[in-house]
């Protein structure tokens, strides 16, 4: 399983702050992206940062393990 | 005695922070402190109040790096950041940051620069409430 987060304004284009996706071996943070980007357009549209497990990703071929934890954010605000 | 790197919903007392920062060094000459505070106007708007969104984990690890990498850098003896989530009124606290060195220069670089990074760096989010709705703030002046 993969768990999707999201955070601040892209939690509220997506209308939740949290989904999972079924795992599938060999699957890249593309593919998520490409998903979920398709089901939500203005969502991603601002998305500006992309963290897996924490770490900033830039790779967007980078290759997920089950498990994995994908934030994506949009462009920082606090302070 | 407080974390030296906190997110928290309550407000917090400079006075404490700065006495705890002093606490751990005798040898330090210089404190230079930054206080974030929320502004009742924005954006040519009015803004009654702020609610912070962060995502927790990360944004405390990055805080924490954040701090160290200040200390290895600018040659400090302590810091401190301290960042409110949750609705800040209008004129209340949102962030604070001191930097503690043997001398100004070094504080005063490290408190400017903390702040900085912050905004680039940590994942937090803040939206501003005023009569025309709710706006997230995207930008990072």
């Amino acid at each position: 399983m993969i768990r999707v987060i999201f955070f601040g304004p892209v939690a509220d284009c997506v209308q939740s702050r949290e989904m999972q996706l079924d795992y599938v071996v060999g699957m890249t943070l593309h593919d998520v992206i490409a998903q979920l980007g398709a089901q939500h357009p203005n969502a991603f549209g601002i998305v500006s940062f992309i963290a897996v497990n924490q770490n900033q990703v830039r790779d967007k071929q980078m290759v997920l393990q089950d498990n994995d934890e994908i934030a994506f954010m949009a462009k920082f605000s606090g302070g | 005695m407080n974390a030296p790197v906190r997110i928290q919903q309550a407000d917090f007392s400079q006075d404490e922070e700065i006495r705890a920062l002093r606490s751990s060094s005798k040898r330090m000459g210089g404190i230079a402190t930054f206080l974030g505070c929320a502004r009742d106007f924005s954006e040519g708007r009015n803004v009654s109040e702020i609610s912070f969104d962060a995502y927790g984990s990360m944004a405390l690890a990055e805080m924490n790096k954040l701090r160290n990498e200040a200390i290895e850098k600018f040659g400090l003896l302590d810091a401190r950041i301290v960042h409110r989530l949750g609705t800040v009124q209008c004129g209340e606290n949102i962030v604070f940051i001191a930097a503690g060195a043997q001398h100004r220069a070094p504080a005063l670089q490290a408190c400017h620069w903390l702040i900085d990074e912050l905004k680039q760096r940590v994942p937090i989010w803040k939206k501003e409430t005023t009569p025309q709705g709710e706006t997230w703030v995207t930008s990072h002046p």
